[in-house]
């Protein structure tokens, strides 16, 4: 049990845009010395590096060992699963510093689509940044595609499932199915989302979409990806980094008066299920047992309605629709309908996505989430929730953290 | 140009099953459990005695998407075109694709049966179609 024994002292960011001109390396060295800045710590004191794997993120521990300075970096840990090493990265960290294994540790993750290729491409580079489909070699003027098997791919790829965007239209229809919602309930919730984060973009000066407005009529008109999804319900494709520092709540309340503690964490994977969810025996949407999110509250020893608000991975607009139910603010089967009613605004019960999220913020896998909620529980943000203490972050599958003021 | 599985010794049976118009699945010869895609291992008993079991080519679709965008030049022609999830009649679930009907028409729950297409000269994919015309 992690609760209140570490906390994270210092976050950093780069700007995000859709092309920036600095290599991954380049924005993770600025956002981690913007961290470590906040945090008042001298970079050759960091001893710790947690990152999400590759072939996802792609800047090395040595590489920034060196160009970091750091005099020993005595723990390193990396987390597999794209989005879903959100709570794993942060857990790793605690745990270190929990055993001694480290004391200052710097969770980062840097991203250059501009340079590595676009996520919504599978030609160039795969899904999620992984390892790109081969042409046949010889002299054909129009070779095959030839996919390597690895994770499953080879049996989704030739029949045009290349995309992640793709594999959660899947998701999102299998929403609509298993809850008898029409076409246009799913669009009436899934827009409301769009349109409530895009909002909360529009007062965020770190937003992309900052000063793009969005109404029902601009997001309906939107061209339809891969059906239930339109253009506005999928995330931005973008450069930028996002660094923070985690180490033990004394020497946190040392450096700082406002450190944000943390509760819980969470990573999950559970007999015959896969984070991505297409060959689950049970129901594709449970895409995590209800013992995880049980144990995410657990551990920090809080319930639903202490949660003053909530950052969900949403790489598309369907998963904090049903991140809400996951994590067991509204009943299965009903935040469709909640989105629509009560909704996810800065006025409603809870806040979902208060920076924009990666529909309309910036997409960084999870992580700029995770700084709007410390921003929130210092009381910095653009959106600020009237006094919150408690922040929930999580990604659709399960991986997830509980924070505190 | 088609985008091609390549075979492995795990996936092999698999796909020279597809370009003999038979749809196999693996199963274990200890517990008779099956499951798709393979595993080096049953999953339930742990047996590395495995086989591959014919399936009737049945099901019905699970969930579906209309692809309307393409995000690879090999698939520019080929919009729109219906990525779906079947689950066959005796229990595993396939990623295919849906044809011989209009995307508009796929529905959940629609019973399809299996459509062998040859991509290649050498590569077959099971596709489903619509068991009733």
């Amino acid at each position: 049990m992690i609760r209140r024994e570490v906390a994270i002292v210092g976050i950093g960011q780069t700007a995000y845009a859709k092309a920036l001109p600095g290599t991954a390396w380049e924005l993770a060295i600025e956002a981690i010395l913007a961290a470590l800045a906040d945090a008042g710590i001298d970079p050759k004191d960091v001893d710790g590096l947690c990152r999400f794997a590759p072939p996802f993120e792609t800047v090395s521990e040595p590489q920034l060992v060196r160009a970091l300075g750091i005099r020993e970096l005595t723990f390193f840990a990396e987390s597999p699963l794209g989005g879903e090493a959100l709570g794993a990265v942060i857990a790793h960290a605690a745990a270190a510093v929990k055993a001694r294994l480290a004391s200052t540790v710097v969770v980062y993750r840097a991203l250059s689509q501009s340079k590595g290729g676009r996520f919504g491409r599978a030609d160039g580079r795969g899904p999620g940044g992984a390892a790109p489909a081969t042409a046949t070699a010889g002299a054909d003027p129009n070779p095959h595609v030839v996919v390597a098997e690895e994770d499953n791919r080879s049996f989704a790829w030739p029949y045009g499932l290349m995309s992640p965007g793709q594999l959660f239209a899947l998701w999102a229809r299998r929403y609509a199915i298993v809850n008898r919602l029409t076409d246009e309930d799913l669009t009436q919730a899934l827009g409301a989302i769009a349109i409530t984060q895009r909002r909360y973009a529009n007062n965020n000066p770190n937003a992309m979409m900052r000063d793009r407005k969005m109404d029902a009529d601009d997001y309906r008109n939107a061209r339809m990806i891969s059906e239930p999804l339109r253009l506005f319900d999928l995330c931005l494709e973008n450069d930028g980094a996002c660094a923070y520092v985690v180490t033990g709540a004394e020497t946190a309340r040392a450096l700082r008066d406002d450190p944000v503690y943390l509760l819980s964490a969470t990573q999950t994977i559970s007999p015959y299920r896969e984070p991505m969810g297409i060959y689950v025996t049970g129901e594709l949407l449970e895409l995590f047992p209800p013992a995880t999110a049980a144990r995410l509250f657990a551990d920090a020893g809080v319930g639903r309605t202490d949660i003053d608000l909530a950052e969900f991975y949403d790489a598309t607009s369907y998963m904090p629709l049903r991140s809400l139910e996951s994590y067991g603010f509204v009943p299965d089967g009903q935040a469709w309908r909640y989105v629509t009613e009560t909704g996810t605004g800065p006025d409603s019960p809870l806040p979902v996505n208060t920076h924009g999220g990666h529909l309309s913020e910036a997409y960084l896998h999870g992580m700029n989430g995770v700084l709007e909620a410390v921003r929130q529980l210092r009381g910095t943000a653009s959106n600020q929730v009237a006094d919150p203490e408690i922040a929930l972050v999580g990604a659709p599958a399960g991986s997830a953290m509980i924070l505190a003021r | 140009m088609a985008i091609i599985p390549a075979a492995t010794d795990l996936t092999r049976p698999y796909w020279d099953g597809a370009r003999h118009g038979k749809l196999v699945v693996q199963r274990c010869n200890n517990c008779a459990n099956h499951w798709h895609p393979p595993l080096p291992g049953c999953p339930h008993c742990h047996s590395t005695d495995l086989g591959w079991q014919q399936v009737s080519g049945t099901g019905t679709v699970y969930t579906y998407t209309v692809v309307r965008h393409a995000t690879h030049a090999a698939l520019a022609g080929h919009i729109p075109y219906v990525i779906a999830i079947v689950e066959l009649t005796e229990g595993p679930r396939i990623v295919t694709g849906i044809t011989g009907c209009d995307p508009r028409d796929v529905r959940a729950g629609m019973e399809v049966r299996v459509r062998f297409e040859a991509v290649t000269d050498d590569v077959t994919l099971p596709y489903f179609e619509p068991a009733s015309p």
